[in-house]
């Protein structure tokens, strides 16, 4: 993100490089645009004038020490207001009775494991333990309570996070990472335990108690979990559903509601009828079958390219253009040349066939890209068309050729004209 | 041939008294139904030739008496008529049993054309179709591994190839013929095979193709 640096100065300094010196102090607020967690530290880092990275590690220190400083993080997450927010999470979980009682009963389920522990006779439940409790309840409080605005930032936080988001992946590279990375863990967790109380005698059980409160935790905390992430998704549903209506609405309104009002007034003049009628259609089926072309506004590949050629000469020449297209790809400079030709060919058949149809066929093949114009109409002797009206063949001809392609007309006096158009995929 | 019994299957009163007035007197309307159920319960009773079947209605369209009557009315015949113009629509209504689509705008004589040849037992397949059938036995984007697919089932012979691109291109069966030096009889029985291909098929090409139409 850029700022500008002075005031009123148009220096413009890549944030987060430095905080800002100099300005008048602003209320602590946690950061939103330097932040990475929950923005304490950016935040800090704004209100002190000091470099992010440094509150970060003053803060990773202390939490690796006792995990105070984790604590105070949270504490502080949950006290402070977002930048540019009015309330803090924790104003906001008193104001909601629901939710203050969840926390409430999330306290007690984290008093009721560590006694659960204790009495297990599990160590270190002393002072060295309790600000990770404290920790993991403020982390609850945070979910719970967050803004719909930061809670769709952890929400990426958490998808973003290589080890979380992507456990339903099945990317192998991610597989082997998280084999690796947990192999090397439970290595050094034993070598630390083995450490400490030698060999097997202590490890076993610190392991299997871990074990239990580990699937103690989940036991307790599964429902809750489940039951806000299904809030969420069907509070989600319902406001994608609610959007969808309203784009549906806004389009049938702009599109089909007008033309139909069109056709009314139009109603005596049976050609005008029918094209508005054609017209919308072929809007509404880009609109229903090809949301990409719909949203990019131009277009981008072959298939959609003989679409616009189809509604364009359907509207200035009142012909039906049948329209088959299989396979599509980007469409190149190549491409346009060969919808170009393809465009000749069919005002052609469009302004001298004098049939009520011209079918226009498109084919992505593994070699080559085909097109074909048909019309049943009343043909043309190919060899007798005088060399100087002959400019529609020849331009067809040329443009297929200066892209490597090929044009191929055959016309039967009475029974109608064929153009196939070739040009292959690799010039 | 005695003229052929019609079905008509459309929620919309107005499609339904257009068809009724466009096929008067040229076949025999045995009787019309504007919901799923009824047209269960009337095809079973009344089993007529050929029925008209709309794809988009509530509650499961054509699709869903197609699927109630498969195999108990081997006699009835459906072509399918619709406005809609998604291939999984219509690959998914071929492939459940009905021997052709036809939009809904076609011409009286098209259609009747459509319906005769539907009683004769031939498939109708209209340029749109083919181009639907085409894509989905396209051979872009295969990935083939061994014994994943059985030729006969799963490919379409470069005849069938042929006989489908030239309806893309807007030829009549007759013009194939022509065209292809062989008898209409013999396109016929091309298109009918790759219909029976499109019914049977449920391996590799068409599940890749239906998947990536996040079909199914």
């Amino acid at each position: 993100m850029k700022i500008s640096f002075f005031e009123g100065g148009d220096v413009t300094a890549t944030f987060p490089s430095r905080a800002i010196i100099g300005r008048p102090i602003r209320p602590y607020r946690r950061g939103v645009e330097n932040d990475i967690l929950g923005g304490v530290c950016g935040g800090l880092a704004i209100r002190l004038g000091v470099k992010e990275r440094t509150v970060r590690v003053v803060f990773s220190l202390l939490a690796l020490l006792s995990g105070v400083g984790l604590m105070l993080y949270m504490l502080i997450w949950l006290t402070l207001p977002r930048a540019g927010e009015e309330q803090s999470i924790a104003t906001q979980l008193v104001g909601k009775r629901r939710k203050l009682r969840h926390i409430l009963l999330g306290l007690l389920v984290i008093a009721a494991i560590a006694w659960f522990l204790a009495s297990l006779g599990v160590p270190n439940l002393g002072v060295f333990t309790w600000p990770l409790w404290l920790s993991l309840l403020a982390a609850f409080g945070v979910w719970k309570g967050a803004s719909p605005d930061e809670r769709r930032h952890l929400e990426e936080l958490l998808k973003a996070a290589p080890l979380i988001g992507r456990a339903a992946s099945r990317d192998k590279r991610n597989f082997w990472l998280r084999v690796a990375l947990g192999a090397i863990l439970v290595f050094f967790g034993l070598r630390i335990l083995r450490h400490f109380g030698g060999a097997w005698g202590f490890a076993a059980p610190a392991l299997f108690g871990t074990l239990v409160l580990l699937v103690g935790v989940l036991i307790l905390l599964a429902p809750w979990w489940l039951t806000t992430l299904d809030d969420l998704s069907g509070e989600r549903r319902a406001r994608m559903r609610v959007e969808e209506r309203a784009n549906v609405a806004a389009h049938l309104h702009d599109s089909v509601l007008q033309t139909l009002t069109l056709i009314e007034r139009s109603a005596g003049d049976e050609a005008a009828v029918t094209r508005l009628a054609r017209n919308q259609e072929r809007e509404l089926r880009v609109w229903l079958f090809d949301p990409d072309r719909a949203e990019a506004g131009t277009a981008t590949t072959y298939g959609s390219l003989l679409r616009d050629l189809q509604g364009e000469i359907e509207n200035d020449y009142g012909v039906t253009i049948e329209l088959v297209t299989v396979g599509d790809c980007d469409a190149d400079e190549r491409i346009i040349a060969l919808v170009a030709a393809a465009r000749e060919a069919v005002i052609n058949a469009a302004q001298w066939s004098n049939a009520p149809t011209v079918a226009l066929y498109g084919e992505v093949g593994t070699d080559s890209i085909e097109l074909f114009v048909r019309d049943l109409g009343r043909g043309f002797d190919v060899e007798a068309v005088p060399s100087d009206r002959r400019g529609i063949a020849l331009s067809i001809d040329q443009r297929m050729q200066l892209h490597g392609g090929t044009a191929t007309i055959k016309s039967i006096i009475g029974a109608g004209t064929e153009v196939q158009l070739t040009l292959p995929r690799t010039p | 041939m005695a003229q052929p019994r019609v079905f008509l299957v459309d929620d919309h009163e107005l499609i339904r008294s257009g068809i009724r007035s466009e096929l008067a007197g040229s076949v025999d309307i045995v009787g019309e139904a504007d919901e799923v159920e009824a047209a269960i319960e009337l095809i079973s009773e009344r089993l007529p030739d050929v029925v008209l079947l709309d794809v988009h209605m509530p509650n499961g369209g054509g699709l869903a008496v197609l699927r109630a009557l498969n195999g108990t009315c081997p006699s009835v015949r459906f072509l399918a008529l619709s406005v809609s113009d998604a291939s999984e629509d219509v690959i998914g209504i071929i492939r459940a049993g009905a021997r052709g689509y036809v939009t809904k705008n076609i011409s009286g004589p098209d259609l009747l054309d459509s319906i005769y040849r539907v009683a004769a037992g031939d498939a109708v397949f209209s340029p749109r179709l083919a181009g639907f059938v085409l894509d989905a036995f396209s051979l872009e984007g295969k990935t083939l591994e061994a014994g994943d697919v059985d030729p006969d089932l799963d490919l379409l012979t470069p005849r069938e190839r042929q006989v489908l691109r030239l309806i893309a291109r807007g030829y009549s069966y007759r013009d194939i013929a022509t065209e292809l030096e062989i008898s209409t009889k013999t396109v016929e029985s091309h298109v009918s095979s790759v219909l029976r291909k499109l019914q049977l098929s449920n391996r590799h090409q068409l599940t890749h193709w239906a998947s990536e139409r996040h079909l199914n």
